[in-house]
C-alpha cells in the first residue's frame, strides 16, 4: 500500500468526513486547489477513492450543473488508518487521545 | 461563473490528455457554477477568490499530463521498444556498434582536447597565471630571459603581482647510499611557489631567504619522487642527500600533482650575485612566469611590460637593443604548436561523428519504412503522430544509452592505451582522462546523435502516414515511395563523401609517412644501445677527471666480447638536441660580426670511435685518434655541409676554425686544425636537413655530459646491465639515464607523424566501413521493398544479370556522386595538413584516384550481398510476398 502525503491524508480526512466534492474539500482543508486536484486525481488512480457524477435532476433543480463527487474506498479507509497511526505516532504522548 | 475564468479552463484543458478532458472540463465548470449558485442564494458575490481556485486548474491539468506520460513512457514504450529493437537484432547491433564507434571516437578526442587545452591547469585561479617573454627582431615569438631584465621587471611591473624565474635543468640526485639517478628540475626564485599558489604537503616550500646567501643548501622535492625515491618516509624533511655533488637539506615536499615546469621532480633556490646582475644582461636562460594583478587582463600586462622593455632597451642599448618583453597566458606557452594538431583531431572526430548521425538516421529512416505498416496499423487503431514519434524517441533513448556505454567502453580502453600507441610530445596529454566533463560531453553528444537524429527523421517517417497508402507500399504496391528514396540516396551521397574527406587526409599523411621513412638518416639506426651520463660539477670540476671517466668507461665496455664499438657524444641526433655557435675566427682571421652569425655550426663533442659507431663514413682526411687529447694542438672535424659553407670549392683541410664558446671550465675557444671531413646525418629526424656541424674531441673538450652509444653484435639491449654496472663500478654518484637503442631514438622522431597517420587512418577506416555500412542498410532494405517489383521483372524472363544490374546501377550512381562531392570537399580542405606533409603535395593525383577507387571498390562489396539476395528471388515466392 503505498503510504498517504499529509496534503492527500487531509484530503481523504474531508471526503471522509462528508465533503465530497473539489471546492468542499478546498473550503475544508484549507490546501490551495492546485494542491487538492491533483491529490484527488491521484486517490483515485490509487483505487483510494471512486468518483461519481451528482444526479442530473436535483442539480437542474439547484439550477446548476451536476458537480463530480467522490467517496472513499475500503482501501481508502485502510489507507487513512495508516495515515493516522502514524500521525499519532509522530504527537507528543500527552496530546494522545 | 465569468468568462474570464472559462475561457482558462478551456486554455487549460488543452493539456489534460484527450481522452479525460471532457469530463476534466465538466467538473471544474460545474464547481464555478455551484459557488456561483451559491453565491446568488446567500447574496454574497464570490468575486476575488475565484482566481484562487481556478489557479489549481493548471497544476492539475499538468499532473494529469504528467502521470499518463510517465505510465506511457516507462512501462509501455519502454516495454515495445525493446520487444521492437530484439524483434531486429541486425538493425540493433548495427545502429549500437555505429553509435559506440563515434561516441567512443569522440569522448577519446575531446577527452585530450580537454586536457591539453581547456582543462585548468593545476594552480589555484590558473587562469591568471601569465609567462613572460622577452622578444627581439630575430625572435618575435618570444625567447628566454635574462637575470637582469628580470629583476627589473618584477621591481617595475604593476600589473604582474607576483613574478618568479625558473632555470630548468637536470641534475644527479644521489648520496642516500643508492645508484645515483638523474632527475630533472629546475632552479627557482624565491616567489615562485607564490605565484603558483600552491604551498607544501609536508614541510615547507622554498623562500626568498633561501637564495638570499647562506640558505643555498635546501632543496624541495616532488611527491612522486618522494614516493618513488625515499619510499613517502615523512623523515625525509630534514634529510641530506647529494645534487650534483653538493649536499643539500630536503625542506618540503609538495603534494601529489604538482609538476611545474611539467617534468620537474626537485626545485632549487635560484640565487643571482651582484656580478651577475651588473654583465650578464646578454645572458637569457631563465623562463619567467607571473601573476597578473586583481582585474587586469592580459592585454594591459602585455601594454606594461612592452613599455618596461622598450624602457630597458633606451637604458642598456648594447644588449637590449630591439628587445622588448611580451606576456602570454601560461597554458598558451605550455600547449604551443600542439594546439593545431588537436584541432584537425578535432575537425576529423567531428566529421566520423556527422557519419554517424547521418547513419542513425538512415538506418532509423529504413527502419521506420520497414515499419510503416506497423506504424500504421497503430495510427489506425488511436495512437497519435505525436505517440509513435515517442515511442520512436523511446527506442532511440535505448540505442544512445547502450551505443553512449559501449562508446564510453571504448574511449576509456583507448585512453589507456593512447600515451603507449603514440610517443607524441603534447604537453598535458597524459592528463587525458574520463572524468566528469568528459563523461558529460558524452552523454550530451549520445543524446543528440540519438535524439536529434534519431527523432527527426522518425517525424518525416510518420508524417502523412495512412493506413491505405502504407498496407499499399507493402503489400500490393510493386514500387517503392520516390520521395523516401530521395532521402535514402542523399544519405548515402553524404556519408561517401565525409568519408572520402577522411580517406584523402589518410592517404596523404600515409604517403608522407611512407616518403619519410625512405629518406637515409645518415647513421645506423640498428644493433645500437645509447645511454647518458652526467658528471656533477663537485666531483668532475677538472677537465682531465672528466675526460678520464668517460675514457676509462668506454675502455672497460669496449672490451666486453659482444661490442664492436663504444663511442660517447656531447648532442647525439635524434635527441633534440641544438648547439648552434658562430665563428669568429677562420686561420686567426677574427670574422666580422655578420659574418660570424652567417658561419654558425652545430657543435658535437666525440670521442675518436663515434663515427664508426655510428657508421658515418670519413669523406676526406683523418677521424679522431687517442693522439688527440689535451695540450696537444685542438683538431676539428667538418660535416660536408659545414665544409661547403666555411670553404666552397675549396679543400677544408688544413685550415683552422674557431667558434665563439668555451667548453668546460677554463677551456680553449670550440674549434681547431680541419683534419677531416664525415658524411652528413640528418640529426633533427628524417624531415629536417642535415645541418652544418663540427665535430671536436672530447679528450680536447671534456664535457660532463655525454651520450654513449654501444655497437654490438647480438641485442643491443643486453650490455645495457653490464655498461651500468661498469659505470656503478667507477662511480656510484654518476647517474645513467635515457637509456635507449638507436632504433627507439629513430622511432621516438616519427612518433609524431606516425601518431597522426594513426588516429586519422583509425577515423578514415571507421567512415569507410560505417559509409559501407550505411550502403548495405539502404540498398538490403530497397531490394526488400522492391521484391515483388523484382519477382514480377523475373516472372517476365529478367536473366539474374538485369535484376543485378537494376539493384548495382542504382548504388554506382549514389557512390560516384559522393566521390565526386568529396573529392572536391576534400582538395578544398586539404590544405590544412600541409605542415604535416613531407614531400607530398596536398593535391596528390594518386591520393586522390586511389581514394576513388577504394570507395567505389568497397561500395560494389557492399553492394554485392543485396544484389545476389535480388537475383536469387524466386518469382512465386515474391508475387506471394506479404
Amino acid at each position: 500500500m503505498r503510504r498517504l502525503s499529509i496534503s492527500a491524508a487531509s484530503v481523504l480526512q474531508a471526503i471522509a468526513d462528508g465533503r465530497p466534492y473539489g471546492f468542499d474539500i478546498i473550503d475544508a482543508t484549507g490546501l490551495p486547489s492546485g494542491t487538492v486536484y491533483p491529490a484527488l486525481s491521484r486517490l483515485e488512480r490509487d483505487g483510494y477513492v471512486r468518483s461519481s457524477w451528482e444526479d442530473t435532476d436535483s442539480a437542474h433543480d439547484a439550477g446548476r450543473p451536476p458537480r463530480r463527487y467522490y467517496r472513499v474506498t475500503a482501501s481508502g479507509r485502510t489507507a487513512l488508518a495508516d495515515a493516522h497511526a502514524r500521525l499519532q505516532a509522530l504527537l507528543p504522548a500527552r496530546s494522545r487521545p | 461563473m465569468s468568462r474570464r475564468v472559462d475561457a482558462w479552463l478551456r486554455l487549460v484543458a488543452w493539456m489534460v490528455p484527450g481522452d479525460v478532458r471532457r469530463e476534466w472540463l465538466r467538473e471544474w465548470r460545474a464547481e464555478f457554477a455551484w459557488r456561483q449558485a451559491r453565491a446568488v442564494r446567500t447574496g454574497r458575490t464570490p468575486g476575488g477568490q475565484d482566481v484562487w481556485y481556478a489557479a489549481g486548474a493548471l497544476p492539475h491539468a499538468l499532473w494529469l499530463r504528467w502521470d499518463r506520460w510517465r505510465f506511457d513512457m516507462l512501462w509501455q514504450d519502454v516495454k515495445h521498444a525493446w520487444r521492437a529493437l530484439r524483434r531486429r537484432p541486425g538493425f540493433t547491433a548495427l545502429t549500437l556498434v555505429t553509435l559506440a564507434l563515434g561516441i567512443g571516437a569522440t569522448a577519446t578526442i575531446f577527452g585530450a582536447v580537454y586536457a591539453v587545452l581547456l582543462r585548468p591547469l593545476p594552480f589555484p585561479d590558473a587562469d591568471r597565471l601569465v609567462q613572460v617573454m622577452e622578444t627581439s627582431t630575430r625572435n618575435p615569438r618570444g625567447m628566454a630571459v635574462s637575470p637582469p631584465n628580470f629583476v627589473d621587471w618584477r621591481r617595475d611591473s604593476r600589473s604582474i603581482r607576483g613574478m618568479a624565474a625558473i632555470a630548468s635543468s637536470n641534475y644527479a640526485l644521489g648520496g642516500d647510499g643508492r645508484a645515483a639517478e638523474q632527475v630533472s628540475g629546475a632552479q627557482v626564485t624565491g616567489d615562485f611557489f607564490d605565484v603558483l599558489a600552491t604551498g607544501a604537503q609536508w614541510g615547507r616550500v622554498l623562500a626568498p631567504e633561501d637564495a638570499a646567501g647562506q640558505g643555498l643548501d635546501v632543496v624541495v622535492l616532488s611527491h612522486a619522487l618522494w614516493a618513488r625515491r625515499f619510499g613517502s618516509d615523512p623523515a625525509t624533511i630534514g634529510r641530506r642527500i647529494v645534487i650534483d655533488g653538493t649536499p643539500r637539506e630536503v625542506v618540503g615536499v609538495m603534494p601529489r600533482g604538482f609538476r611545474y615546469p611539467l617534468e620537474s621532480d626537485i626545485w632549487l633556490p635560484l640565487p643571482f650575485s651582484e656580478e651577475e646582475l651588473t654583465t650578464q644582461r646578454g645572458a637569457h636562460y631563465l623562463d619567467v612566469i607571473g601573476r597578473l594583478a586583481p582585474e587586469v587582463a592580459v592585454e594591459q600586462a602585455r601594454a606594461d611590460l612592452r613599455a618596461i622593455g622598450d624602457r630597458l632597451a633606451a637604458e642598456y642599448p648594447r644588449w637590449n637593443a630591439d628587445e622588448s618583453a611580451d606576456v602570454e597566458p601560461l597554458r598558451d606557452v605550455l600547449v604551443g604548436d600542439a594546439r593545431d594538431s588537436l584541432m584537425v583531431l578535432l575537425g576529423a572526430v567531428g566529421l566520423v561523428l556527422l557519419i554517424v548521425c547521418v547513419n542513425v538516421a538512415g538506418l532509423v529512416l529504413v527502419r521506420a519504412a520497414g515499419r510503416s505498416r506497423e506504424l500504421a496499423v497503430r495510427r489506425a487503431i488511436g495512437a497519435g503522430r505525436g505517440a509513435l514519434v515517442r515511442s520512436l524517441l523511446v527506442e532511440s533513448l535505448i540505442l544512445g544509452a547502450g551505443g553512449g556505454i559501449l562508446g564510453v567502453l571504448l574511449a576509456s580502453w583507448a585512453l589507456a592505451a593512447a600515451p603507449t600507441l603514440a610517443a607524441v610530445d603534447v604537453p598535458l596529454l597524459d592528463q587525458t582522462r574520463l572524468d566528469g566533463t568528459v563523461l558529460l560531453f558524452t552523454v550530451g553528444v549520445s543524446l543528440a546523435a540519438t535524439v536529434l537524429f534519431g527523432t527527426a527523421p522518425a517525424w518525416f517517417a510518420t508524417a502523412g502516414l495512412d493506413m491505405s497508402a502504407s498496407m499499399r507500399e507493402e503489400g500490393g504496391s510493386t514500387t517503392a515511395d520516390p520521395r523516401r528514396q530521395w532521402w535514402r540516396g542523399a544519405v548515402i551521397v553524404i556519408e561517401t563523401s565525409l568519408a572520402v574527406v577522411l580517406l584523402v587526409a589518410a592517404g596523404l599523411l600515409a604517403r608522407s609517412f611512407a616518403r619519410l621513412t625512405q629518406v637515409d638518416l645518415g647513421f645506423a639506426t640498428s644493433d645500437i644501445q645509447t645511454f647518458t651520463i652526467t658528471m656533477p660539477d663537485g666531483t668532475y670540476g677538472q677537465p682531465a677527471q672528466r675526460a678520464a671517466l668517460v675514457d676509462e668507461l668506454l675502455a672497460r665496455i669496449a672490451g666486453r666480447p659482444d661490442v664492436a664499438h663504444a663511442s660517447a657524444i656531447f648532442g647525439m641526433p635524434l635527441t633534440d638536441f641544438s648547439y648552434g655557435i658562430s665563428t669568429t675566427a677562420l686561420d686567426g682571421v677574427r670574422l666580422a660580426d655578420a659574418r660570424q652569425d652567417e658561419l654558425s655550426v652545430q657543435v658535437r663533442v666525440v670521442t675518436p670511435d663515434y663515427f664508426e659507431t655510428m657508421g658515418i663514413p670519413l669523406v676526406r682526411g683523418r677521424s679522431l685518434t687517442a693522439a688527440d687529447r689535451l695540450g696537444r694542438p685542438e683538431v676539428a672535424i667538418l660535416s660536408e655541409a659545414a665544409a661547403r659553407r666555411y670553404f666552397p670549392g675549396e679543400d677544408p683541410l688544413g685550415h683552422h676554425v674557431e667558434l665563439g664558446t668555451r667548453l668546460g671550465q677554463g677551456g680553449a675557444p670550440v674549434g681547431g686544425q680541419i683534419v677531416g671531413v664525415v658524411a652528413d646525418v640528418r640529426d633533427r629526424g628524417r624531415a629536417s636537413p642535415p645541418r652544418p656541424t663540427l665535430y671536436v674531441a672530447h679528450a680536447q673538450f671534456p664535457v660532463g655530459f655525454v651520450t654513449v652509444a654501444i655497437r654490438s653484435d647480438g641485442r643491443p639491449a643486453a650490455v645495457v646491465e653490464p655498461a651500468r654496472q661498469v659505470l656503478e663500478a667507477l662511480d656510484r654518484d654518476v647517474p645513467m639515464f635515457r637509456v635507449r637503442t638507436m632504433a627507439q631514438l629513430a622511432s621516438h622522431a616519427v612518433a609524431q607523424p606516425r601518431a597522426s597517420l594513426v588516429v586519422i587512418g583509425v577515423f578514415a577506416t571507421s567512415a569507410l566501413v560505417l559509409s559501407a555500412l550505411g550502403l548495405y542498410g539502404v540498398l538490403a532494405f530497397a531490394v526488400g521493398q522492391r521484391t515483388r517489383e523484382i519477382g514480377i521483372r523475373r516472372a517476365l524472363g529478367a536473366a539474374d544479370g538485369s535484376v543485378v544490374r537494376i539493384v548495382t546501377r542504382h548504388a554506382a550512381g549514389l557512390t560516384a556522386i559522393g566521390i565526386a562531392v568529396g573529392l572536391g570537399a576534400a582538395l578544398a580542405i586539404s590544405r590544412v595538413l600541409r605542415p604535416q606533409l613531407h614531400d607530398v603535395a596536398p593535391t596528390d593525383v594518386v591520393t586522390y584516384a586511389g581514394v576513388a577507387l577504394l570507395v567505389s571498390m568497397v561500395s560494389m562489396v557492399a553492394t554485392l550481398v543485396p544484389a545476389w539476395r535480388a537475383a536469387r528471388i524466386d518469382p512465386l515466392m515474391a508475387l506471394r510476398h506479404d
